[in-house]
């Protein structure tokens, strides 16, 4: 730990970190809340409200001797400011003293109360942030209850000011503290808000077109200390205090964002426990207080009118629906032992379904194919053998620490990673960025290194050479899969491993591998015994029978076709798709947030999530169903809780022994403290009372491993003709995002592709192009620019409708359908 | 009576001063020459603090120990020149500019020198914007005549200069937010510590000295004549010469250079008396942001020096001096005082956001002879809530008028209160001459 000094708040001495600020220091050991607006421990300190005035001195010490100077009293002697001083600008040191409680202080706060009430709309009936908002709580706390100003000179502003779809500004709330420009500056990277006009005058704005455009956007919400940024989701839909925070996590993406679901009774939903908004859990090693407005608003899903409500059975070529007795009983008849069996799980199936479909799927055939969608990405074992160390926290990666971002776009798909990698690099570490093409981290990046697509291999190979590798003390490898076949990425896995384990870089925290798994339970799925391989080579030989669950390949994926071919089909979704379109039996499940079970992070986190919003229709957990198959096949017992799943999972998995659900659970105070009852850092959501989750440790921490071998062939592909490259978006037409409101729908955009100028001779930018892949046309529009490299053609999966390729691809023709609109 | 000592408004005596070659005819650059050949760079800091010059941007700080600051091992450095004159009054760096243009370039390269910059940075008022322009070919003049830019007279001590003009914005004259507005961010004002010549709070957050035109024009009297010589000028905590900024309803308003310590008095006989023989019944010392000073005996007797005025009361400031004579209506020019600040306060600050508007609003009430005694109360509890708790300077500025003109003109206030206002209010200051 750091330095410790001595300070002295209202008299009582503290031992505390040399350096650290005087706000938190105060809030963390001294249980005094120094009461703030514009500060926040995420950001730099400006100074701007004044709130947190306190008298400020320094124990006088003698220059010569160093001892300290007392009085005739024999009390040491303090040398004060003249006025009072920020406590938010003052960092602490040795012998700081400290007042926050005399009469000026007190005043002080008094009159600062005042001045911002004179220019604020007490609309607090009707204002969203009214129940748990910091210039409400701190105006009972320490506000005069009066006032000697003239309420008709108040200030009179717009009230409602889209700042893009996603946020609203009420000009008269704002009280000017410049949290929401910072996070957007300081944080994201993306400063797309700023100030404009002067003195009272002086209001937010938006600067980019489109306005307010970043992924980011609702964290201003979170912190903003009044309610002058609401979002469009949340904003007059239920008052605070009516809510239930549930704690959940994420469901979209690898980074395992630990959230909290508000929750209300609800008349319009059928009277039935809905989310009503998503907040962020503080976890501080894993999201801090942030979360991607993907993860904010894409919860509409959940209760979308398109859910099943009850199983559906086929009957002839109609899927009719039907009791869950009799479907159950439709799927027992079918199954015949030994038939050969697939199962394939989607990225959102928790632990505990997971290890019952593995259950399940091997009753029928021991050698059940166990099997991930999507299959773009492999090498779960390894991130089990050399993944970050337990105890991996970005907030400690600065000066020092090496992070690689190879073959991945992690603002589009894992943004929570590409945040906290962008503040690290703020911090001093060194950000290396290894793609075909440019990206957004690459303006981060101490370095840029472009490959061909096909090549990704080598360059990693050359990184051993690299300064910034050489001289690592900690190194961080975050491995994607853009541009490449499942083979290709397994080499790319085992040359990552490869470096890291010849470079000495694994086995401790803030030095291993990340995989930017393609959901937010990938790495469970690998844990539990899945992996993408199987799936390969079930589309290569289509099993007799078919358990998916959780997704929907065949919407999505070109190269999942095949798998209809299946003789016997059962799907659990949660709605219909062409996947379900093709099934024998449809089972109605239920999304993460009507039940409970565990997801494992892509830095090997295993945490809990909590029954949240009332059960839709009929739909079950999948565990329970895949349970309730097995136990009608043989008779086998069914656990009776969730807990009681992954009890027997720990049990089985080696790298789970000891896991329980009471210890996921377990929740320490974190520095920062934001998450607790505070007057001032905003809603009690951020809370964190459902754990913060258990990283189990990779083999490569185990007293004296030897980190295994890692070889690859070192095998370049190069590409001839145009290549269709598949990329994610963050905001697509995937399984669950698609089911989103229209909030979120206006934000995903249609199809398009990227083609480099060189490529696009007969093509103007803007024009809708027919791209034909394997025979079939993707109808998209074109946008031409450098972002695709010569000879590659930039094509986002899961924005169609229609299904396209995951991998790889040659494109066969691009022809013009339509020129520009107004060309 | 007093006469003027022209150290920096050398063009009065000099006609086209503001030529290249009359400047070097006229000794001009030989300080530059000589700190160049004969002076090391911390020989040139000793020189100035051994002088005494303090800032006469308006806060009166040690000009050399303010240079010594500066981290002498760091690679990146700059001098950033406050040419933002906004104070109201104050147009004393504009005659410099016009006039004597190359003794503040000299100034501003000598400092330079001292430091090691590695640029200069003129900021210039937005609407100096014709000024700005003479000033670039000037410094076109200098990089010709190896006076800066590369290699500068052989030194291998590279500096070029630059001019920016900013948007009109008062608190840009603030030396932070200057160095925002320099920056192309937002102007307003940063949290301190880092100073400027800190690392971390200059431009570009490299350390950086900011100092007024006005300050920086002296450098090169100092440097050849030495530090005695400037000590013998002025008193021996205010030295050498200021130039004061005389307005309002004085009979010959205009800059006049004289020494500090030259009494109020002498000043305003130097300038003429008050306008059309009138009595002059107040005085602002440091334009609309120094408590204003009621002309009696006792301030007419005070020297005009930082440690006079402080007594006073009041303070130097930029010493733009605008008189007020017997009909002039004190409560109708704290009014548009506070218009003024609640203008130009940058909106950062709780207290100066919310209490310049607030004083501004009451005195809109004084005026309109709708103001009861609780409002002039309330003038004061406002002031009190906002005195010394905000992040800049402007701040307590801008209760200074409201304060000291309640403390010395209270009657006008009262007679407004009786319904006697409109009365008052006829008599309005008259604009000073062009
Ligand atoms: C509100 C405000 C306005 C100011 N305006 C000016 C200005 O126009 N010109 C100036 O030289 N200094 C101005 N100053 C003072 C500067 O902050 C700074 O002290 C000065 O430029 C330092 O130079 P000096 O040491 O040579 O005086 C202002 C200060 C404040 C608080
Ligand atoms: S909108 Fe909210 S966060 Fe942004 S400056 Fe205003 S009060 Fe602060
Ligand atoms: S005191 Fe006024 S002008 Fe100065 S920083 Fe604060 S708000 Fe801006
Ligand atoms: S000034 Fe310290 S919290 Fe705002």
């Amino acid at each position: 730990m750091s330095e410790l000094v001595t300070i002295y708040i209202d008299g009582q001495p503290y031992e505390v970190p040399k350096g650290a600020n005087l706000v938190d220091v105060a809030k963390f050991y001294a249980d005094n809340g120094i009461p703030v607006f514009c500060y926040h421990p995420k950001m730099e300190p400006v100074g701007m409200c004044r709130m947190c005035l306190v008298e400020l001195g320094t124990i006088m010490r003698d220059r010569d001797s160093g001892e300290v100077i007392t009085g005739e009293n024999g009390e040491p002697q303090v040398r004060w400011f003249p006025k009072l001083q920020t406590a938010c600008t003052t960092t602490v040191t040795d012998g700081m003293v400290v007042r926050t409680n005399t009469d000026a202080v007190i005043e002080a706060r008094d009159d600062m109360i005042e001045f911002l009430l004179t220019s604020h709309p007490l609309d607090c009936p009707i204002c969203d942030k009214g129940g748990e908002c910091p210039l409400q709580n701190l105006t009972m706390a320490h506000g005069p209850g009066r006032s000697v100003f003239y309420w008709e000179d108040k200030v009179r502003l717009a009230k409602h000011v889209p700042l893009g779809e996603l946020i609203y500004l009420d000009r008269e709330r704002c009280i000017q503290c410049a949290r929401c420009t910072r996070f957007q500056d300081e944080i994201v990277g993306d400063d797309v808000l700023a100030f404009h006009e002067r003195g009272r005058e002086l209001q937010i704005i938006t600067v980019s077109d489109p306005p307010f455009d970043t992924y980011f956007s609702g964290n201003t919400t979170d912190i903003c200390p009044v309610g002058a940024l609401t979002t469009a989701d949340f904003r007059f839909e239920a008052r605070p205090w009516e809510l239930k925070d549930i704690a959940s996590l994420d469901v979209y993406g690898p980074e395992g964002a630990n959230i909290s679901l508000s929750t209300r009774l609800d008349r319009d939903a059928g009277g039935i426990v809905i989310i009503k908004r998503v907040m962020p859990r503080q976890n501080e090693a894993v999201n801090e207080i942030w979360i991607s407005d993907k993860t904010r608003f894409g919860h509409h899903h959940t209760r979308a009118a398109e859910r099943l409500t009850k199983p559906k059975v086929r009957v002839g070529d109609r899927l009719v629906e039907a009791e869950w007795d009799h479907a159950l009983e439709v799927i027992r008849k079918h199954i015949k032992p030994n038939v050969s069996v697939g199962a394939i799980a989607g990225p959102t199936l928790s632990n505990e379904d997971l290890w019952e479909l593995r259950k399940l799927a091997q009753a029928v055939n021991a050698g059940a194919k166990l099997s991930i969608y999507p299959a773009t990405m492999t090498g779960g074992d390894i991130i089990a053998q050399v993944g970050v160390g337990v105890g991996t926290n970005f907030k400690d990666m600065g000066s020092g620490t090496t992070i690689v971002v190879v073959a991945s776009d992690i603002e589009e798909e894992a943004p929570i990673w590409y945040l906290r990698t962008k503040v690290a690099g703020d911090r001093g570490a060194k950000i290396l960025v290894l793609n075909a093409r440019e990206t957004r981290l690459d303006h981060y990046a101490a370095d840029s290194i472009r490959y061909d697509y096909g090549a990704a291999v080598s360059a990693v190979n050359d990184l051993a050479k690299h300064e910034a590798v050489t001289n690592a003390e900690n190194l961080v490898l975050i491995c994607g899969a853009e541009g490449m076949t499942l083979e290709q990425h397994g080499e790319l896995m085992n040359a990552c491993a490869n470096l890291l384990v010849s470079t000495g870089h694994v086995g401790r925290p803030n030095n291993g591998l990340l995989a930017v798994w393609e959901g937010a339970n990938v790495q469970g799925a690998f844990d539990v015994g899945f992996s993408t391989e199987a799936t390969a080579e079930m589309m290569a030989k289509v099993p007799d029978l078919l358990f998916i669950a959780g997704c929907d390949p065949i919407g999505e994926s070109a190269e999942a076709a095949g798998l209809s071919k299946a003789k016997f089909i059962v799907v659990n979704s949660l709605f219909d798709t062409p996947t379900t379109a093709v099934a024998d039996v449809v089972l109605p499940s239920q999304s993460f947030a009507e039940r409970d079970g565990t997801f494992t992070s892509g830095e090997r986190r295993v945490q809990r999530f909590y029954p949240a919003q009332g059960v839709i229709g009929q739909s079950q957990t999948d565990w329970r169903i895949f349970a309730s198959i097995r136990n009608g096949l043989n008779g086998s017992a069914v656990q009776r809780l969730t807990a009681g799943v992954f009890k027997e999972l720990a049990g089985e998995i080696a790298a789970y022994e000891g896991l329980t659900y009471p210890a996921l659970a377990v929740v320490e105070r974190q520095f920062p403290d934001v998450g607790g009852d505070d007057l001032y850092y905003g809603g009690t959501a951020y809370q964190n009372n459902g754990g913060l989750g258990v990283q189990y440790p990779a083999t490569s921490e185990a007293e004296g491993a030897k980190p295994s071998k890692f070889a690859t062939k070192g095998k370049k592909t190069s590409y001839k003709g145009l290549t269709a490259i598949p990329v994610n978006r963050l905001y697509d037409r995937g399984y669950l995002f698609k089911y989103s409101d229209e909030l979120m729908q206006q934000r995903i955009g249609e199809p398009f592709v990227v083609i480099n100028p060189a490529d696009a001779a007969n093509i103007a930018g803007g024009s809708r192009v027919g791209v034909t892949i394997d025979g079939v046309q993707y109808e998209a529009l074109a946008v031409v620019s450098e972002d695709a490299p010569k000879g590659f053609v930039l094509m986002p999966k899961r924005l169609t409708s229609q299904p396209g390729p995951f991998a790889p691809a040659a494109i066969e023709t691009i022809e013009v359908i339509a020129e520009p609109v107004g060309a | 009576m007093v006469e003027e000592r022209l150290i920096l408004l050398r063009d009065k005596e000099i006609p086209d001063i503001n030529n290249y070659d009359v400047y070097v005819k006229n000794g001009g650059f030989d300080a530059l020459r000589k700190c160049v050949s004969d002076h090391s760079p911390a020989d040139v800091i000793q020189i100035v603090i051994d002088s005494n010059l303090r800032g006469r941007g308006g806060a009166g700080f040690s000009t050399g120990r303010k240079w010594s600051f500066i981290p002498k091992d760091h690679p990146v450095k700059y001098v950033a020149v406050n040419a933002d004159e906004s104070e109201p009054g104050t147009f004393k760096d504009r005659q410099i500019l016009e006039n004597n243009p190359y003794q503040l370039l000299e100034g501003s390269l000598i400092c330079a020198y001292s430091i090691q910059a590695t640029a200069i940075y003129i900021y210039c008022r937005g609407e100096f914007w014709d000024l700005a322009h003479d000033l670039e070919a000037c410094i076109e003049k200098l990089h010709k005549e190896n006076l800066a830019g590369e290699n500068i007279l052989g030194s291998g001590w590279s500096c070029p200069i630059y001019v920016h003009l900013g948007a009109g914005a008062y608190i840009c004259g603030e030396e932070s937010a200057m160095l925002s507005s320099l920056q192309g961010l937002l102007g307003q004002p940063r949290v301190r510590p880092p100073f400027p010549t800190q690392v971390g709070g200059g431009l570009y957050y490299e350390p950086t000295v900011v100092n007024n035109v006005e300050t920086l024009a002296n450098v090169p009297w100092i440097i050849n004549n030495g530090a005695d010589a400037y000590l013998a000028i002025g008193t021996p905590e205010s030295p050498g010469t200021k130039i004061f900024c005389m307005s309002g309803h004085i009979q010959n308003p205009g800059n006049y250079e004289v020494p500090l310590g030259t009494t109020i008095g002498d000043l305003i006989e130097l300038a003429g008396g008050g306008q059309n023989g009138k009595k002059l019944k107040a005085l602002l010392p440091s334009g609309a942001s120094g408590p204003v000073l009621p002309l009696t005996d006792e301030v007419l007797n005070a020297p005009c020096t930082y440690e006079a005025l402080a007594s006073l009361g009041s303070t130097l400031g930029s010493a733009s001096f605008i008189f007020m004579d017997e009909d002039t209506d004190m409560v109708w020019a704290t009014h548009r005082m506070m218009e003024f600040f609640k203008h130009e306060s940058c909106g950062k600050c709780t207290p100066c956001r919310e209490g310049t508007h607030w004083l501004k609003a009451l005195m809109d009430r004084v005026l309109a002879g709708d103001a009861t005694e609780s409002d002039v109360e309330r003038l004061e509890v406002v002031s009190i809530q906002m005195a010394g708790k905000s992040l800049c300077a402007l701040n307590d500025f801008a209760i200074n008028p409201v304060l000291s003109t309640l403390k010395h003109f209270r009657s006008e206030y009262d007679a407004y209160l009786n319904g006697e206002g409109a009365k008052a209010a006829s008599k309005k200051p008259v604009p000073a001459k062009a």
